[in-house]
């Protein structure tokens, strides 16, 4: 056992004036960060929406809460990933650095702007979106833990009315034993569209902990097709915040299988600056052996007339543990709202269990608002069926699985990005033991 | 190619089938009538196989073989195919999916060459065309918001493509309009050859008008009690199942 709250303080403490920013507004809100999470903790089960992810256990017992020995080992290329067969641009990060030799950028149009956060920080569209967010997520203090260490991350900016034809994928490797805290800045301007790939997975290591905050800014009319694929060792613990906020009617489509990780937490809060908004989070999630997932979205409807939809799949084998915390919040405001929170998960062994708490909490009285939850099994009959035309029994489950998961990643706008992560799903299940 | 030897079944420990025995050969058509709860759909998952149907007493052979120590895709591997009364629906299956990997599966288990794509999709265009089953259906979640009828035809295409050499079919009839029956019965008999024998569970004579069987079986509480031709059928038709009671 290991205090970490107590390491990340003496990592602090070490790296504050090596740290970007040290002497400015950044290192202000840096010992902000860290004077509120002194005081508040890592988040543990007391808390009501960590109620089912003890985190602060997982890292004082894991011991990963120290910075890692390098920056980013050794490592000739970025092996085989989610979105290899996309021709996307590539930002490759190893531990939370960027590392651009592994990068591939060239040919970048002037629409996109594309930068290591370490050399941006003090730009004021990034200094605007880290300020907004803090204040947005103060209370969390994975966020804060965050702030108070990273270093780099992506800063993108789509421009004005520009239409990015080419993927950018963000690949997030970790290389060495130890913690990194990585913080991306997306921000797309009035009328811009793109599509951004995220995917975390291990070069080489299991006992790391990943710390990413993720700044989403959807201007007015912009569209953002955002396509997660977590990857992260099955021993690893990840948090993944993201803070998401959309302009007038602003589009922000995000999609995620998660596979990875030993604990991961992967949260949303989306927030709505100006009518017409639309956010859809389509999550599906395949875990097994001791894995715990824990996804929470919050979806703050402040003003009328937005629309959200939050579709959460999870098939569990093993030993795993789900976890589905979706909170609507419609306030006085927020007439015309449309919301919805959907969460389907299914059990494959005696062992496996799921936590669904989809909640709606509406103050608004002309709104369209659904929530529901089911966990249940594989059907039997469903089975009998298939065999009975000559599938055997593993294929037939195998089917079906593939299916439920299907149904989410149907919903991914980028046909080649939907079809990279169908066909992960479906080895997914062949994959056991 | 079918022979039933005495068997006794139970479904959770309540004895249902109590004592059956039937024969039936290649080119045969059997209806196998009776009312609700004289055991007719238990025949037909003893057939092919389905968990918590237990056999407790007597043998099935097919084609030479004990067909009870086979397992459910085995047995639709060796050519049994069991409609349903109720198709499953699959959600995130769709039609073409499934057919393709049942078909392949089956080619496989007979060491068979599968097929590809192309000449999957050509044979399946094929044998759909009669059945009234257009590419949108074909292309849809299986059985998914599918209509009484499309179920059924739906079934039939599964077994025109299957080509097996014993057809079970539960109550193929139940649910459908006359148009349908007709278009169902169709499926059936351009389906029959001197290979292949169909069974017929049926709780009405009017699936006979259209498809002609060469035996007829009443089957109450569990037992054969009576068999005979065609003329059985019409007969029942007239005096229902009341005089049939053990």
């Amino acid at each position: 056992m290991a205090d970490a709250l107590r390491i990340f303080s003496e990592v602090y403490e070490r790296e504050r004036a090596a740290l970007p920013g040290a002497q400015g507004w950044l290192g202000e809100l840096r010992a902000k960060a860290v004077a509120s999470l002194r005081e508040s903790g890592l988040p543990h089960r007391r808390l009501e929406t960590w109620r089912y992810t003890d985190l602060r256990r997982a890292l004082d017992q894991s011991g990963f809460a120290e910075a890692p020995a390098h920056r980013g080992a050794v490592l000739k290329d970025a092996a085989a990933h989610a979105f290899d067969g996309i021709d996307a641009y590539t930002m490759v990060f190893v531990n939370g650095h960027f590392r651009p030799e592994l990068s591939a950028l060239a040919g970048l149009p002037l629409g996109m702007e594309v930068f290591s956060l370490k050399d941006v920080w003090d730009v004021h569209w990034v200094r605007a979106a880290v300020e907004t967010s803090q204040q947005r997520l103060n209370a969390e203090s994975a966020v804060s833990l965050n702030l108070a260490l990273a270093h780099d991350g992506a800063a993108i900016r789509i421009g004005r009315n520009w239409n990015a034809q080419k993927a950018l994928h963000l690949l997030h490797l970790s290389s060495d034993k130890g913690a990194s805290h990585l913080r991306n800045v997306i921000m797309l301007e009035e009328g811009a569209e793109a599509a951004i790939f995220e995917t975390h997975a291990s070069a080489g290591v299991d006992d790391y902990f990943s710390n990413l905050v993720t700044h989403i800014d959807v201007g007015p009319n912009a569209k953002l097709t955002h396509v997660v694929f977590q990857g992260a060792s099955r021993k690893s613990v990840l948090v993944s915040s993201s803070d998401i906020r959309l302009g007038r009617d602003a589009r922000y489509a995000g999609n995620s299988l998660s596979v990875g990780a030993g604990l991961a937490r992967e949260q949303s809060f989306v927030s709505f600056a100006d009518k017409g908004g639309e956010a859809d989070i389509n999550v599906a999630a395949a875990l097994r052996g001791t894995q715990h997932g824990d996804r929470y979205c919050f979806v703050d409807h402040e003003v009328p007339g937005c629309r959200s939809s939050v579709f959460f799949r999870a098939v569990l084998d093993g030993d795993a543990e789900g976890v589905f915390q979706g909170h609507a919040l419609v306030r006085e405001n927020a007439q015309k709202t449309d919301a919805r929170q959907l969460a389907n998960a299914l059990l494959l062994s005696r062992g496996a269990s799921m936590n669904a708490k989809p909640e709606l909490e509406i103050y608004a009285d002309d709104v369209q608002c659904a929530h529901g939850a089911t966990i249940g099994e594989l059907s039997e009959q469903s089975i009998f069926y298939l065999r009975s035309r000559g599938i055997d029994e593993r294929t037939a489950r195998g089917l079906l699985v593939t299916a439920f998961l299907d149904e989410v990643l149907e919903r991914i706008p980028h046909e080649k990005a939907r079809d990279s992560l169908k066909q992960i799903a479906q080895r997914w299940f062949g994959e056991a033991a | 190619m079918l022979e039933i030897e005495n068997l006794h079944a139970s479904v959770g420990g309540k004895e249902i089938l109590k004592g059956i025995s039937l024969t039936v050969k290649a080119g045969e058509v059997h209806a196998v009538m009776g009312p609700n709860g004289s055991g007719k759909s238990t025949l037909s998952y003893v057939l092919a196989g389905r968990a918590g149907y237990e056999v407790t007493q007597g043998s099935i052979r097919y084609q030479g073989k004990d067909l009870l120590s086979m397992n459910v895709e085995e047995r639709a591997s060796a050519g049994i195919f069991l409609g349903f009364q109720y198709p499953i629906e699959i959600p995130g299956v769709t039609s073409v999916t499934f057919l393709k990997a049942a078909l392949n599966a089956q080619h496989k288990a007979r060491g068979e060459e599968e097929l590809d794509a192309v000449r999957f999709l050509k044979l399946v265009r094929e044998k759909a065309r009669p059945l009234n089953i257009s590419d949108d259906m074909l292309k849809r979640a299986l059985n998914v918001g599918f209509s009484g009828g499309e179920k059924k035809r739906a079934e039939i295409l599964q077994m025109s493509l299957l080509e097996p050499s014993l057809a079970v079919l539960d109550e193929t009839d139940s649910g459908l309009d006359i148009d349908a029956l007709k278009v169902v019965a169709e499926g059936v008999n351009a389906l029959r050859s001197p290979e292949r024998a169909f069974i017929l569970i049926t709780h009405y004579q009017r699936l006979l008008d259209y498809i002609v069987p060469d035996r007829v079986h009443v089957l109450s509480q569990g037992r054969i009690m009576r068999s005979g031709g065609k003329e059985l059928a019409l007969e029942l038709e007239q005096t229902g199942y009341a005089g049939f009671a053990a």
